[in-house]
Protein backbone atom coordinates (compact mmCIF):
# COMPACT_ATOMS: atom_id res chain seq x y z
CA UNK A 1 0.00 0.00 0.00
CA UNK A 2 1.15 3.38 -1.15
CA UNK A 3 -0.67 6.71 -0.24
CA UNK A 4 0.47 10.57 -1.08
CA UNK A 5 -2.26 13.54 0.07
CA UNK A 6 -1.81 15.87 -2.61
CA UNK A 7 -3.95 19.07 -3.90
CA UNK A 8 -4.46 18.96 -7.84
CA UNK A 9 -4.64 22.64 -8.94
CA UNK A 10 -7.60 23.22 -10.36
CA UNK A 11 -6.04 24.17 -13.56
CA UNK A 12 -4.45 20.94 -14.19
CA UNK A 13 -7.82 19.24 -14.88
CA UNK A 14 -9.51 20.02 -17.97
CA UNK A 15 -12.90 20.67 -16.65
CA UNK A 16 -15.99 22.89 -17.81
CA UNK A 17 -18.74 22.38 -14.95
CA UNK A 18 -17.21 20.69 -11.59
CA UNK A 19 -19.23 17.69 -12.63
CA UNK A 20 -18.19 14.08 -12.36
CA UNK A 21 -20.00 11.94 -15.06
CA UNK A 22 -19.88 9.05 -15.84
CA UNK A 23 -21.20 6.47 -18.71
CA UNK A 24 -21.19 2.96 -17.19
CA UNK A 25 -23.45 1.55 -20.17
CA UNK A 26 -25.45 1.92 -22.86
CA UNK A 27 -29.32 0.32 -23.15
CA UNK A 28 -28.00 -2.21 -25.35
CA UNK A 29 -25.19 -3.35 -22.99
CA UNK A 30 -27.56 -3.42 -20.31
CA UNK A 31 -30.11 -5.33 -22.31
CA UNK A 32 -27.57 -8.09 -23.04
CA UNK A 33 -26.24 -7.80 -19.31
CA UNK A 34 -29.57 -8.61 -17.45
CA UNK A 35 -31.64 -11.17 -20.55
CA UNK A 36 -28.40 -12.32 -22.17
CA UNK A 37 -28.94 -13.67 -25.51
CA UNK A 38 -32.17 -11.99 -26.14
CA UNK A 39 -34.12 -10.29 -28.41
CA UNK A 40 -35.58 -7.11 -27.66
CA UNK A 41 -39.10 -5.62 -28.88
CA UNK A 42 -39.40 -1.97 -28.40
CA UNK A 43 -42.99 -1.44 -26.74
CA UNK A 44 -43.18 2.25 -25.48
CA UNK A 45 -45.82 3.64 -23.80
CA UNK A 46 -48.34 6.83 -22.61
CA UNK A 47 -49.27 6.25 -19.06
CA UNK A 48 -53.35 6.98 -18.98
CA UNK A 49 -53.68 9.26 -15.75
CA UNK A 50 -55.89 6.57 -14.08
CA UNK A 51 -52.86 4.45 -14.73
CA UNK A 52 -50.27 7.56 -13.27
CA UNK A 53 -52.67 7.65 -9.78
CA UNK A 54 -53.15 3.82 -9.46
CA UNK A 55 -49.09 3.72 -9.71
CA UNK A 56 -48.63 6.60 -7.05
CA UNK A 57 -51.07 5.05 -4.91
CA UNK A 58 -49.61 1.12 -5.12
CA UNK A 59 -46.15 2.13 -4.88
CA UNK A 60 -46.13 5.92 -3.19
CA UNK A 61 -43.79 7.55 -5.34
CA UNK A 62 -44.46 9.89 -7.77
CA UNK A 63 -44.96 9.61 -11.62
CA UNK A 64 -42.58 12.01 -13.15
CA UNK A 65 -43.08 11.23 -16.93
CA UNK A 66 -45.97 9.36 -18.80
CA UNK A 67 -43.61 7.78 -21.17
CA UNK A 68 -42.91 4.50 -20.62
CA UNK A 69 -39.81 2.62 -22.20
CA UNK A 70 -40.13 -1.08 -22.26
CA UNK A 71 -38.75 -3.81 -24.22
CA UNK A 72 -40.81 -7.19 -24.63
CA UNK A 73 -37.88 -10.02 -23.43
CA UNK A 74 -37.84 -12.94 -26.28
CA UNK A 75 -37.50 -14.96 -23.61
CA UNK A 76 -39.85 -13.15 -21.28
CA UNK A 77 -40.25 -10.64 -18.94
CA UNK A 78 -39.65 -6.99 -19.45
CA UNK A 79 -36.65 -4.54 -19.84
CA UNK A 80 -37.57 -0.95 -18.76
CA UNK A 81 -35.39 1.97 -18.84
CA UNK A 82 -36.42 5.27 -16.86
CA UNK A 83 -34.85 8.02 -14.53
CA UNK A 84 -34.59 9.92 -11.09
CA UNK A 85 -33.47 13.06 -9.97
CA UNK A 86 -30.76 12.21 -7.85
CA UNK A 87 -28.49 14.83 -5.72
CA UNK A 88 -27.22 17.12 -8.78
CA UNK A 89 -28.86 15.41 -11.92
CA UNK A 90 -30.84 12.87 -13.43
CA UNK A 91 -29.70 9.56 -12.89
CA UNK A 92 -30.85 7.07 -16.36
CA UNK A 93 -31.25 3.32 -14.88
CA UNK A 94 -32.41 0.10 -16.27
CA UNK A 95 -34.66 -2.65 -14.65
CA UNK A 96 -35.15 -6.52 -15.27
CA UNK A 97 -38.08 -8.36 -15.06
CA UNK A 98 -38.26 -12.02 -15.58
CA UNK A 99 -41.37 -13.58 -16.78
CA UNK A 100 -42.50 -14.26 -13.29
CA UNK A 101 -42.48 -10.72 -12.47
CA UNK A 102 -39.22 -10.74 -10.11
CA UNK A 103 -36.61 -8.55 -10.42
CA UNK A 104 -33.75 -9.82 -12.78
CA UNK A 105 -31.29 -7.14 -12.80
CA UNK A 106 -31.17 -3.35 -12.10
CA UNK A 107 -28.19 -1.43 -13.69
CA UNK A 108 -27.34 2.42 -13.59
CA UNK A 109 -26.59 3.58 -17.01
CA UNK A 110 -25.24 7.34 -16.58
CA UNK A 111 -24.42 9.08 -13.03
CA UNK A 112 -23.23 12.83 -12.74
CA UNK A 113 -21.95 14.13 -9.35
CA UNK A 114 -21.19 17.55 -8.86
CA UNK A 115 -17.90 17.54 -7.21
CA UNK A 116 -18.00 19.47 -4.06
CA UNK A 117 -21.69 20.20 -3.77
CA UNK A 118 -21.00 24.30 -3.19
CA UNK A 119 -18.22 25.95 -4.40
CA UNK A 120 -17.08 28.61 -1.71
CA UNK A 121 -14.40 30.29 -3.96
CA UNK A 122 -16.22 32.25 -6.49
CA UNK A 123 -13.33 33.48 -8.61
CA UNK A 124 -12.54 29.72 -8.65
CA UNK A 125 -16.42 29.04 -9.88
CA UNK A 126 -15.59 32.07 -12.51
CA UNK A 127 -13.46 30.47 -15.01
CA UNK A 128 -15.72 28.17 -15.61
CA UNK A 129 -18.78 30.41 -16.55
CA UNK A 130 -19.92 29.84 -20.59
CA UNK A 131 -17.79 26.68 -20.79
CA UNK A 132 -20.41 24.67 -20.72
CA UNK A 133 -20.33 23.30 -23.96
CA UNK A 134 -18.40 19.73 -24.60
CA UNK A 135 -17.44 17.44 -22.29
CA UNK A 136 -19.57 18.72 -18.95
CA UNK A 137 -16.18 16.60 -16.82
CA UNK A 138 -12.80 15.28 -17.44
CA UNK A 139 -12.43 14.65 -13.60
CA UNK A 140 -12.94 11.03 -14.83
CA UNK A 141 -9.28 11.21 -17.23
CA UNK A 142 -7.27 12.18 -13.75
CA UNK A 143 -9.53 11.60 -11.12
CA UNK A 144 -11.29 8.16 -11.47
CA UNK A 145 -12.95 8.00 -7.75
CA UNK A 146 -14.52 9.88 -5.25
CA UNK A 147 -14.82 9.55 -1.50
CA UNK A 148 -16.88 11.98 0.72
CA UNK A 149 -20.17 11.52 2.66
CA UNK A 150 -22.11 8.45 1.05
CA UNK A 151 -24.52 9.84 -1.22
CA UNK A 152 -28.01 7.63 -0.76
CA UNK A 153 -28.97 5.59 -3.18
CA UNK A 154 -33.21 5.83 -2.05
CA UNK A 155 -34.09 7.61 -4.92
CA UNK A 156 -33.51 5.03 -6.99
CA UNK A 157 -34.66 2.04 -5.01
CA UNK A 158 -38.12 4.39 -5.20
CA UNK A 159 -37.81 4.65 -8.64
CA UNK A 160 -37.55 0.44 -8.78
CA UNK A 161 -40.56 0.26 -6.67
CA UNK A 162 -42.40 2.73 -8.79
CA UNK A 163 -41.59 1.04 -11.81
CA UNK A 164 -42.47 -2.60 -10.43
CA UNK A 165 -46.14 -1.32 -9.58
CA UNK A 166 -46.22 -0.08 -13.43
CA UNK A 167 -45.13 -3.45 -14.23
CA UNK A 168 -47.84 -5.01 -12.32
CA UNK A 169 -50.25 -2.46 -13.24
CA UNK A 170 -49.87 -1.28 -16.94
CA UNK A 171 -47.42 -4.80 -18.59
CA UNK A 172 -48.24 -7.78 -16.68
CA UNK A 173 -50.17 -9.76 -18.31
CA UNK A 174 -53.54 -10.91 -16.32
CA UNK B 1 -11.52 -5.21 -30.67
CA UNK B 2 -10.33 -5.59 -26.94
CA UNK B 3 -7.30 -4.23 -26.22
CA UNK B 4 -5.60 -4.77 -22.93
CA UNK B 5 -6.53 -1.78 -21.65
CA UNK B 6 -10.34 -2.59 -21.54
CA UNK B 7 -11.83 -0.81 -18.70
CA UNK B 8 -15.11 -2.13 -17.20
CA UNK B 9 -17.28 0.30 -14.93
CA UNK B 10 -20.91 -0.55 -13.51
CA UNK B 11 -23.21 0.67 -10.70
CA UNK B 12 -25.70 -0.71 -8.62
CA UNK B 13 -27.64 0.66 -5.96
CA UNK B 14 -26.59 -1.46 -3.15
CA UNK B 15 -25.94 -1.28 0.57
CA UNK B 16 -28.36 2.19 0.31
CA UNK B 17 -25.16 4.03 -2.10
CA UNK B 18 -24.07 3.29 -5.45
CA UNK B 19 -21.76 1.12 -5.32
CA UNK B 20 -19.19 0.65 -9.08
CA UNK B 21 -16.69 -1.83 -9.80
CA UNK B 22 -14.30 -1.10 -12.22
CA UNK B 23 -11.51 -4.16 -13.70
CA UNK B 24 -8.76 -3.10 -16.39
CA UNK B 25 -7.34 -5.47 -18.58
CA UNK B 26 -9.95 -8.14 -18.78
CA UNK B 27 -11.95 -9.08 -22.01
CA UNK B 28 -15.53 -7.47 -21.64
CA UNK B 29 -16.92 -11.22 -20.77
CA UNK B 30 -14.79 -11.65 -18.21
CA UNK B 31 -14.90 -8.10 -17.15
CA UNK B 32 -18.95 -8.47 -16.29
CA UNK B 33 -18.46 -12.20 -15.06
CA UNK B 34 -16.11 -10.47 -12.21
CA UNK B 35 -18.10 -7.22 -11.53
CA UNK B 36 -21.29 -9.73 -11.53
CA UNK B 37 -19.42 -11.84 -8.93
CA UNK B 38 -18.62 -8.43 -7.25
CA UNK B 39 -21.48 -7.41 -6.47
CA UNK B 40 -23.37 -10.66 -5.87
CA UNK B 41 -21.06 -10.75 -2.88
CA UNK B 42 -22.05 -7.56 -1.53
CA UNK B 43 -26.00 -8.12 -1.79
CA UNK B 44 -25.04 -11.41 0.24
CA UNK B 45 -23.06 -9.60 3.14
CA UNK B 46 -25.70 -7.08 2.92
CA UNK B 47 -28.77 -9.17 3.75
CA UNK B 48 -27.05 -10.60 6.55
CA UNK B 49 -25.64 -7.34 8.61
CA UNK B 50 -28.66 -5.62 7.90
CA UNK B 51 -30.00 -3.46 11.07
CA UNK B 52 -33.04 -3.08 9.24
CA UNK B 53 -34.01 -6.52 7.99
CA UNK B 54 -36.10 -8.71 10.16
CA UNK B 55 -34.44 -11.99 9.33
CA UNK B 56 -30.41 -10.71 9.32
CA UNK B 57 -27.67 -12.02 11.86
CA UNK B 58 -27.87 -8.16 13.27
CA UNK B 59 -31.80 -8.55 13.75
CA UNK B 60 -31.65 -11.92 15.22
CA UNK B 61 -28.59 -11.10 17.41
CA UNK B 62 -30.59 -7.80 18.80
CA UNK B 63 -33.59 -10.24 19.25
CA UNK B 64 -32.51 -12.62 21.35
CA UNK B 65 -28.38 -12.85 22.24
CA UNK B 66 -28.55 -11.46 25.36
CA UNK B 67 -30.75 -15.09 26.18
CA UNK B 68 -28.18 -17.45 24.41
CA UNK B 69 -25.66 -18.02 22.01
CA UNK B 70 -27.01 -17.10 18.20
CA UNK B 71 -25.21 -18.64 15.40
CA UNK B 72 -24.29 -16.27 12.65
CA UNK B 73 -22.92 -16.52 9.15
CA UNK B 74 -19.04 -16.50 8.51
CA UNK B 75 -19.17 -13.07 7.18
CA UNK B 76 -20.85 -11.61 10.02
CA UNK B 77 -18.69 -12.81 12.58
CA UNK B 78 -15.69 -11.71 11.19
CA UNK B 79 -16.87 -8.68 11.35
CA UNK B 80 -18.00 -8.71 14.54
CA UNK B 81 -14.20 -9.99 15.29
CA UNK B 82 -12.76 -7.09 13.64
CA UNK B 83 -15.03 -4.59 15.16
CA UNK B 84 -14.17 -6.34 18.76
CA UNK B 85 -10.15 -5.89 17.69
CA UNK B 86 -10.84 -2.19 17.07
CA UNK B 87 -12.87 -0.95 19.92
CA UNK B 88 -10.57 -2.64 22.29
CA UNK B 89 -7.34 -0.96 20.32
CA UNK B 90 -9.23 2.20 20.57
CA UNK B 91 -9.93 1.81 24.05
CA UNK B 92 -13.79 2.32 22.70
CA UNK B 93 -13.98 4.93 20.51
CA UNK B 94 -15.01 2.83 17.96
CA UNK B 95 -18.09 0.54 19.44
CA UNK B 96 -20.99 -0.95 17.67
CA UNK B 97 -23.45 -0.90 20.47
CA UNK B 98 -24.11 3.06 20.04
CA UNK B 99 -27.29 1.67 18.04
CA UNK B 100 -29.75 3.02 20.79
CA UNK B 101 -28.49 6.68 20.32
CA UNK B 102 -29.25 6.39 16.80
CA UNK B 103 -32.13 5.20 17.04
CA UNK B 104 -33.23 7.97 19.46
CA UNK B 105 -32.38 10.65 17.12
CA UNK B 106 -34.77 8.91 13.89
CA UNK B 107 -31.32 7.71 12.08
CA UNK B 108 -32.16 4.26 12.34
CA UNK B 109 -35.56 2.27 13.07
CA UNK B 110 -36.45 0.68 16.33
CA UNK B 111 -35.47 -2.90 15.76
CA UNK B 112 -38.75 -4.69 15.84
CA UNK B 113 -39.05 -7.80 18.74
CA UNK B 114 -35.72 -6.41 20.57
CA UNK B 115 -35.66 -5.80 24.03
CA UNK B 116 -34.94 -2.45 25.70
CA UNK B 117 -31.28 -1.91 25.65
CA UNK B 118 -29.37 -1.91 28.97
CA UNK B 119 -27.70 1.68 29.19
CA UNK B 120 -24.74 0.36 30.43
CA UNK B 121 -23.96 -2.27 27.40
CA UNK B 122 -20.68 -1.72 25.24
CA UNK B 123 -18.73 -3.67 23.45
CA UNK B 124 -17.15 -5.71 26.18
CA UNK B 125 -20.44 -7.62 26.72
CA UNK B 126 -20.45 -8.77 22.91
CA UNK B 127 -18.85 -12.35 23.48
CA UNK B 128 -17.97 -14.23 20.67
CA UNK B 129 -17.85 -18.02 21.15
CA UNK B 130 -16.19 -20.89 19.01
CA UNK B 131 -18.52 -22.39 16.37
CA UNK B 132 -19.90 -19.10 15.33
CA UNK B 133 -21.81 -18.38 18.42
CA UNK B 134 -22.32 -14.89 19.89
CA UNK B 135 -23.94 -14.00 23.01
CA UNK B 136 -24.68 -10.54 24.51
CA UNK B 137 -23.73 -10.22 28.51
CA UNK B 138 -26.77 -7.89 28.59
CA UNK B 139 -29.61 -6.68 26.11
CA UNK B 140 -27.90 -4.39 23.78
CA UNK B 141 -28.17 -3.38 19.75
CA UNK B 142 -25.50 -3.17 17.74
CA UNK B 143 -25.19 -1.68 14.39
CA UNK B 144 -22.96 -2.33 11.89
CA UNK B 145 -23.46 0.65 9.48
CA UNK B 146 -19.71 1.61 10.22
CA UNK B 147 -18.22 -1.70 9.04
CA UNK B 148 -20.49 -3.19 6.80
CA UNK B 149 -19.58 -1.31 4.09
CA UNK B 150 -16.05 -1.45 4.35
CA UNK B 151 -15.72 -5.18 4.96
CA UNK B 152 -18.62 -5.63 1.81
CA UNK B 153 -16.15 -3.91 -0.33
CA UNK B 154 -12.60 -5.89 0.91
CA UNK B 155 -15.34 -9.24 -0.31
CA UNK B 156 -16.26 -7.70 -3.50
CA UNK B 157 -12.38 -7.38 -4.15
CA UNK B 158 -11.45 -9.99 -3.34
CA UNK B 159 -14.47 -11.42 -5.64
CA UNK B 160 -12.70 -9.53 -8.62
CA UNK B 161 -9.06 -10.27 -8.05
CA UNK B 162 -9.92 -14.41 -8.53
CA UNK B 163 -10.71 -12.79 -12.02
CA UNK B 164 -6.84 -11.41 -12.07
CA UNK B 165 -7.04 -7.76 -13.63
CA UNK B 166 -4.42 -5.40 -14.17
CA UNK B 167 -6.12 -2.56 -12.05
CA UNK B 168 -9.10 -2.99 -9.85
CA UNK B 169 -11.60 -0.59 -8.54
CA UNK B 170 -14.64 -1.14 -5.57
CA UNK B 171 -15.98 2.09 -4.72
CA UNK B 172 -19.30 1.40 -2.50
CA UNK B 173 -20.23 5.08 -1.52
CA UNK B 174 -16.37 6.73 -1.17
CA UNK B 175 -15.72 3.47 0.99
CA UNK B 176 -13.20 2.10 -1.74
CA UNK B 177 -10.36 -0.12 -2.33
CA UNK B 178 -8.17 0.21 -5.07
CA UNK B 179 -5.71 -3.27 -6.69
CA UNK B 180 -3.18 -3.60 -8.77
CA UNK B 181 0.52 -1.89 -9.46
CA UNK B 182 -0.62 1.59 -11.00
CA UNK B 183 -1.33 4.51 -8.50
CA UNK B 184 -5.15 5.87 -8.63
CA UNK B 185 -6.32 9.50 -7.65
CA UNK B 186 -9.32 9.80 -5.14
CA UNK B 187 -10.64 13.14 -4.69
CA UNK B 188 -11.96 13.70 -1.68
CA UNK B 189 -15.15 14.92 -1.24
CA UNK B 190 -15.35 17.55 1.59
CA UNK B 191 -18.36 19.20 0.10
CA UNK B 192 -16.28 22.47 -1.10
CA UNK B 193 -13.39 23.53 -3.54
CA UNK B 194 -11.12 26.03 -2.63
CA UNK B 195 -7.48 26.35 -4.38
CA UNK B 196 -7.14 22.46 -5.36
CA UNK B 197 -9.34 19.24 -5.50
CA UNK B 198 -7.77 17.54 -2.26
CA UNK B 199 -6.71 14.14 -3.79
CA UNK B 200 -5.16 11.15 -2.25
CA UNK B 201 -3.61 9.43 -5.07
CA UNK B 202 -3.26 5.59 -3.45
CA UNK B 203 -1.75 2.53 -4.49
CA UNK B 204 -3.27 -1.16 -3.65
CA UNK B 205 -5.49 0.20 -0.35
CA UNK B 206 -8.65 1.40 0.64
CA UNK B 207 -9.99 4.55 1.76
CA UNK B 208 -12.69 5.60 3.75
CA UNK B 209 -14.45 9.12 4.43
CA UNK B 210 -16.90 10.39 6.49
CA UNK B 211 -18.32 13.96 7.09
CA UNK B 212 -20.14 15.06 9.64
CA UNK B 213 -22.31 18.11 9.05
CA UNK B 214 -23.98 18.20 12.73
CA UNK B 215 -26.27 15.53 11.30
CA UNK B 216 -25.83 13.96 14.42
CA UNK B 217 -24.85 10.60 12.66
CA UNK B 218 -21.55 10.27 14.95
CA UNK B 219 -21.76 9.27 18.43
CA UNK B 220 -18.65 9.64 20.26
CA UNK B 221 -19.50 6.05 22.27
CA UNK B 222 -18.01 7.23 25.34
CA UNK B 223 -20.27 9.91 26.63
CA UNK B 224 -22.91 9.13 24.30
CA UNK B 225 -23.75 12.41 22.64
CA UNK B 226 -22.96 13.63 19.00
CA UNK B 227 -20.08 14.59 18.07
CA UNK B 228 -20.64 18.35 17.43
CA UNK B 229 -17.48 19.48 15.10
CA UNK B 230 -18.12 19.81 11.46
CA UNK B 231 -14.87 17.81 10.03
CA UNK B 232 -14.45 15.70 7.45
CA UNK B 233 -11.85 12.58 7.54
CA UNK B 234 -10.26 10.05 5.12
CA UNK B 235 -8.81 7.73 6.39
CA UNK B 236 -6.20 5.00 4.18
CA UNK B 237 -5.46 1.49 5.14
CA UNK B 238 -5.08 -1.57 3.35
CA UNK B 239 -8.68 -2.67 4.09
CA UNK B 240 -11.47 -1.15 3.54
CA UNK B 241 -13.53 -2.46 6.69
CA UNK B 242 -10.44 -0.76 8.83
CA UNK B 243 -10.67 1.86 6.97
CA UNK B 244 -14.51 2.26 7.46
CA UNK B 245 -14.06 1.89 11.29
CA UNK B 246 -11.73 4.07 12.10
CA UNK B 247 -13.05 7.02 9.87
CA UNK B 248 -15.25 7.14 13.53
CA UNK B 249 -12.43 6.97 15.63
CA UNK B 250 -10.47 10.23 13.69
CA UNK B 251 -14.14 11.83 13.25
CA UNK B 252 -14.64 11.23 17.42
CA UNK B 253 -10.73 11.95 18.44
CA UNK B 254 -8.87 14.24 15.81
CA UNK B 255 -5.14 14.10 16.45
CA UNK B 256 -5.46 12.01 19.36
CA UNK B 257 -6.44 9.22 17.11
CA UNK B 258 -2.62 8.84 15.88
CA UNK B 259 -1.58 5.81 18.33
CA UNK B 260 -4.64 4.04 16.88
CA UNK B 261 -4.18 4.88 13.46
CA UNK B 262 -0.21 3.43 13.68
CA UNK B 263 -1.45 0.18 14.86
CA UNK B 264 -3.49 -1.09 11.74
CA UNK B 265 -1.21 1.05 9.90
CA UNK B 266 -3.10 3.51 8.59
CA UNK B 267 -3.15 7.25 7.62
CA UNK B 268 -5.70 10.03 7.74
CA UNK B 269 -6.35 13.12 6.12
CA UNK B 270 -8.86 15.72 7.97
CA UNK B 271 -10.53 19.03 7.50
CA UNK B 272 -12.47 21.19 9.85
CA UNK B 273 -13.38 24.73 9.39
CA UNK B 274 -10.53 26.36 12.54
CA UNK B 275 -7.77 24.25 11.11
CA UNK B 276 -8.41 23.52 7.50
CA UNK B 277 -6.34 20.08 6.17
CA UNK B 278 -3.98 18.32 8.28
CA UNK B 279 -2.79 14.82 8.27
CA UNK B 280 -2.84 12.54 11.17
CA UNK B 281 -0.25 9.52 11.93
CA UNK B 282 2.32 7.86 9.51
CA UNK B 283 2.03 8.05 5.89
CA UNK B 284 2.23 4.31 4.17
Amino acid sequence: MRARFIFIPVAAITISTPLHAEVYLTVEEAQTLIFPGAAFTEDFRNLTNAEIAAIKEASGVKVENRRLKAWRVSSGGWFLVDQVLGKHDYIPFALGIDANGAIKGIEILEYREAYGGEIRNANWRAQFAGKHGGASLKIGKEIKNISGATISSKHVTDGVRRLMATYAIVLAER
Amino acid sequence: MQSCLQSVKRSRPLLGAFVTARVDGLSIARAHQAIDAAFASIAATHGAMSFQEAESDVSRLNRSAHIGPVRVRRETYAVLARARLISSVTAGAFDITVAPSLVERGLLPRPEGAPEPDKRADWRDIELLPGRFVRFRRPLWIDLGGVAKGYAVDRAMEALLKFAPAQACVNAGGDLRVAGGASERVALNAGYVEDGIPTMELTNGAIASSADAGSGAHVDPIICRAISPKRFVSVVASHCIDADALTKVVMARGLASAPYLSVFNAYAVMHDAARGWFEIGERP
